[in-house]
């Protein structure tokens, strides 16, 4: 399987540069966009979450107060009646002083206040406030908040809300209380006994706060709930009593003042919990977990919403981004694409710094190329061309006739020596111009035909000149180029010494020097100036008045294709001094495979040649 | 190179659409999305008797994100009246009806051709008499079953010996399946007692009615078996104006309560009318949540309550929910 995978990877293609640059890109924006986004909502969610908690803790607070405010009140008036009305008076002679001041009371209170009632220790009525009648047989004694002043004398309590059923106002109506008893000491015609003050308390005074809070339509609501996890106020009340929904009362009853994290009835829940001092009531906060998503749905879609806008701004920075970075490199690759198929060798220099760099680098190398391309071809025409010329050298045809003539001039005058002499120096001037195609000899032959070269010469020219050869016998078996001389000494001849009288000297010399070979052909003829001296090696085109017509330039060219441009010819003359034409060429032993290495062209370094003829002269001995 | 700008600009208007979708989302979430209105429609809506229906409609109401309104009506009506206030609810963007349907025959057929432009809940009372063939979903409570307890008191009152006592039924209307149901059960649970019904008459009485209670013969034991007539019953009784005799009644009214509370009433029957407002409400919602949701007959319960079990935490409940 793994194998499959690899394989699958292995046959995808190289993507284009632009493509490998967006897909990074696009993967370090996206994978930093993704990561951001879940951080952010997870930041934000924590923060909305604590902000509802805290916000709900604050307005709880100041609803506990609230209720607290409203129960020390009702105790407040529990204590008035009890210690300034109650303990003052004596019911059976005060007792229109006591209702004129319980009815001072209530009317200060009556917004929040159902009843006041003070009752004997049989449950008789000794006082009431508002008056009204009290109704047939309430059983008193039998009521809760009777028997729970009963059971224990020394506190206040509050019930839990319960119906009034006390007095009957004719409105035919049934008010819901949270009664407030106390067990009190009631004197009667100077008797004290024990009775109970009932202070009832209206319970939409409660409801009413509860219900200024309870406004949340995200699920979140607000109960009270007494010690005992017994509901006082519950925006689902009758719900909870008929069962169609229920409430953990009872476990957030046992509660301490704080935040819970709960779950009921399969569903999480944060609970606030306030405790409602002196009462032991507890004022509980619901928010269901899904307050808080309900919260951030929103929130949601506007992270999901900026991820996408960031998205398509990545998308296009990515491709600005890539196509700046890839574009030059791909007009480079286009335009060496284009010159490797035959175009214009036009190559795109742009963009960057390091793009332009290389785009400059291939098109230089380019040019050099094209530039030694054409060298080349020139060589190659330069070689042919002084081969041909060499070949026309051998057989000057103007040289054949002269030579031929004084030959015919010499048998007819019967110098028949002179005659054979000529036809044998002739014989071997040929010999050598042939040498059987070659055109690498040694240095010995071509001394031998510029030799016969110089003797016929000298016939023709009736010995009006000398010659004098003086080459180290050492160098004789050295590699030279043929055919170099002879049109050194034709000029030597032409523009030296064939106008002087009788005292032209030709002189060939050939020492080493430096590990190359310098031959050099001296003459006291004329002379050149130094102008004369710079064209003659570079004016290829120049006319030659007399000789064979092979000038020195082409020499020149013949040594350096062979042998490198660093050997060729070099002269020096003075007006009226003389010339010497001096040959440079490597010292390269003469062998059969050092003939064939130059021959083809390759020019050897030179210590490799040494090397070579070294270790042939070696085997030879 | 043509594949990449392909990509880019597909990938582009991927993301333009959904950019374009979240706002679009994101609008319709802060606009927040209407409530549904349901209307309510009953006989003598302000009435008392109805407090703690609509007390238990409120809560359903709130409960299930309902917007609910409870049509101002008065006096006596007929089934062309409450077509004409239901049309008009439904022109005023009514999503669904709860009925109380009015007396008489051509109700049924009037709700049927309603019910195929909005869902319709009737409660109390089926509008068909053959409650089996009526396709209205009803919430009400067991007619009959209240009626044969009602019956079942006064016989536990006289230890079951009722022979030649003499019973006078009222009823502020013979005509709906409720008002039928009711008297069936009392008279059927009657039936071998030996008690005789003396007479059974329906109608208003009072002030505004054209009967008067004190003008019918000399009975026994008044059964009033709807609330209006037990109030009615109540207050003659309170007044001593019914010659002794002691009044039986359904009734789901605070006064209904204070008569039973100044003896004036014997016993009290009364239906769940909480419930029977939360539970109506409960079905249109989820039918208006589901369009494919068939709202189904809910039957409520019902409390026999007396004098002596009147404060009791239950039944002070039942009297929560109408203060």
């Amino acid at each position: 399987m793994k194998n499959k995978y690899v394989i699958n990877l292995k046959k995808l293609k190289p993507r284009g540069m632009q493509s490998t640059v967006m897909i990074a890109f696009s993967v370090i924006s996206v994978s930093i966009m993704l990561i951001l986004g879940v951080v952010m909502y997870f930041r934000f969610s924590a923060a909305s979450r604590q902000e509802v908690v805290q916000s709900t803790q604050k307005l709880m607070e100041q609803t506990a107060e609230n209720l607290e405010d409203y129960l020390v009140s009702m105790r407040q008036i529990s204590d008035t009646v009890y210690y300034n009305v109650i303990k003052e008076s004596d019911f059976s002679s005060q007792e229109q002083d006591i209702q004129t001041k319980m009815n001072l009371l209530y009317e200060a209170n009556k917004d929040n206040l159902r009843s006041i009632a003070i009752y004997n220790n049989y449950g008789s009525l000794l006082a009431a406030e508002p008056v009204a009648s009290q109704k047939e047989d309430p059983n008193v004694t039998r009521q809760g908040w009777y028997q729970q002043a009963m059971e224990e004398m020394e506190n206040m309590h509050f019930s839990t809300p319960h119906i009034q059923n006390l007095f009957d106002d004719s409105t035919m109506r049934y008010y819901w209380v949270i009664s407030l008893s106390r067990v009190v000491e009631i004197t009667q015609d100077g008797v004290s006994q024990l009775g109970v003050l009932l202070v009832d308390m209206d319970y939409t005074g409660i409801s009413r706060m509860m219900k200024q809070i309870n406004t949340f339509d995200n699920g979140q609501y607000f109960y009270v709930c007494d010690g005992n996890g017994e509901i006082i106020y519950h925006p689902r009340q009758i719900q909870i009593s008929d069962g169609i929904t229920s409430e953990n009362s009872i476990e957030a009853a046992t509660y301490k003042a704080g935040v819970y994290d709960e779950k009921f009835e399969g569903e999480r829940r944060k609970i606030v919990v306030n405790t409602i001092s002196y009462t032991g009531w507890k004022l509980v906060g619901v928010i269901p977990y899904s307050t808080f998503t309900h919260g951030m749905v929103n929130m949601r879609y506007f992270i999901l919403l900026l991820m996408c806008l960031m998205g398509m701004m990545l998308a296009v920075i990515n491709r600005l981004v890539s196509v700046s970075i890839s574009r030059p490199i791909l007009k480079l690759n286009h335009s060496v694409l284009e010159y490797e198929a035959g175009k214009k060798p036009e190559i795109y220099i742009g963009g960057s710094l390091e793009i332009r760099h290389l785009g400059n680098s291939i098109q230089r190398s380019y040019e050099q190329i094209d530039s030694l391309m054409k060298k080349i071809v020139l060589e190659q025409n330069e070689r042919r061309k002084s081969e041909l010329d060499a070949l026309q050298s051998q057989i000057n045809p103007h040289f054949l006739y002269n030579t031929l003539e004084s030959i015919t001039w010499m048998v007819e005058g019967e110098r028949n020596d002179e005659a054979v002499f000529m036809i044998s120096q002739l014989a071997r001037l040929f010999r050598i111009s042939l040498s059987q195609g070659r055109t690498i000899i040694t240095v010995k032959e071509e001394l031998q035909h510029a030799e016969s070269y110089m003797n016929i010469q000298k016939v023709r020219y009736k010995n009006t000149f000398s010659v004098e050869f003086d080459v180290d016998p050492s160098l004789y078996s050295c590699c030279t180029v043929k055919l170099i001389l002879q049109p050194i000494l034709e000029n030597a001849i032409n523009y030296g010494v064939s106008s002087m009288e009788d005292c032209g000297e030709i002189r060939v010399t050939g020492r080493r020097e430096d590990g190359n070979v310098i031959l050099a052909v001296s003459d006291n003829g004329i002379g050149m100036s130094e102008e004369e001296v710079d064209l003659v090696l570079t004016d290829s085109n120049r006319i030659h008045k007399h000789g064979s017509g092979v000038g020195l330039v082409n020499v020149n060219n013949r040594i350096q294709i062979l042998f490198g441009t660093e050997y060729g010819l070099s002269i020096e003359s003075e007006p009226d001094e003389g010339t010497t034409v001096s040959i440079c060429i490597p010292e390269i032993p003469y062998t059969e495979e050092n003939r064939k290495i130059l021959e083809r062209g390759s020019i050897f370094r030179k210590e490799e040649m040494e090397d070579k003829g070294m270790r042939e002269n070696r085997d030879e001995e | 190179m043509k594949n990449d700008k392909k990509v880019f600009f597909l990938i582009e208007a991927v993301l333009g659409i959904m950019v374009v979708v979240l706002a679009f989302l994101m609008l319709q979430e802060k606009n927040g999305k209407d409530l549904a209105k349901v209307s309510i429609i009953l006989q003598n809506s302000e009435d008392n008797q109805w407090a703690g229906f609509k007390y238990g409609l409120k809560m359903a109401a709130e409960d299930h994100g309902i917007e609910m309104s409870v049509v101002t009506t008065e006096g006596a009506w007929n089934a062309a009246d409450e077509m004409d206030l239901i049309e008009a609810e439904i022109e005023h963007g009514a999503d669904a009806v709860i009925v109380q349907p009015a007396p008489g025959a051509e109700t049924e057929k009037a709700l049927k051709k309603i019910q195929k432009k909005v869902p319709v809940m009737l409660v109390g009372s089926a509008a068909s008499e053959e409650r089996d063939d009526s396709e209205l979903p009803v919430t009400e409570p067991d007619h009959y079953a209240m009626g044969a307890a009602l019956a079942q008191e006064l016989l536990n009152d006289y230890n079951g010996n009722i022979s030649g006592k003499t019973i006078g039924i009222l009823s502020e209307t013979k005509e709906t399946e409720a008002a039928e149901n009711r008297e069936q059960g009392f008279r059927e649970k009657l039936e071998d007692s030996g008690a005789e019904i003396s007479w059974s008459v329906s109608g208003s009485f009072g002030q505004d009615g054209d009967q008067s209670l004190s003008a019918m013969p000399k009975v026994d034991v008044i059964a009033a078996l709807d609330d209006n007539s037990l109030t009615e019953a109540g207050k003659n009784g309170a007044a001593n104006d019914l010659h002794g005799a002691l009044v039986y009644g359904i009734g789901h009214s605070m006064e209904a309560f204070y008569y039973l509370d100044v003896t004036a009433v014997e016993c009290l029957v009364v239906p769940d009318e909480f419930n029977m407002g939360y539970q109506s409400l409960t079905q249109i919602a989820e039918r208006l949540r589901n369009r494919f949701y068939r709202p189904e007959d809910q039957t409520i319960s019902y409390t026999v309550i007396r004098k002596e079990t009147m404060f009791t935490k239950e039944n002070q409940e039942i009297l929560f929910t109408m203060s």
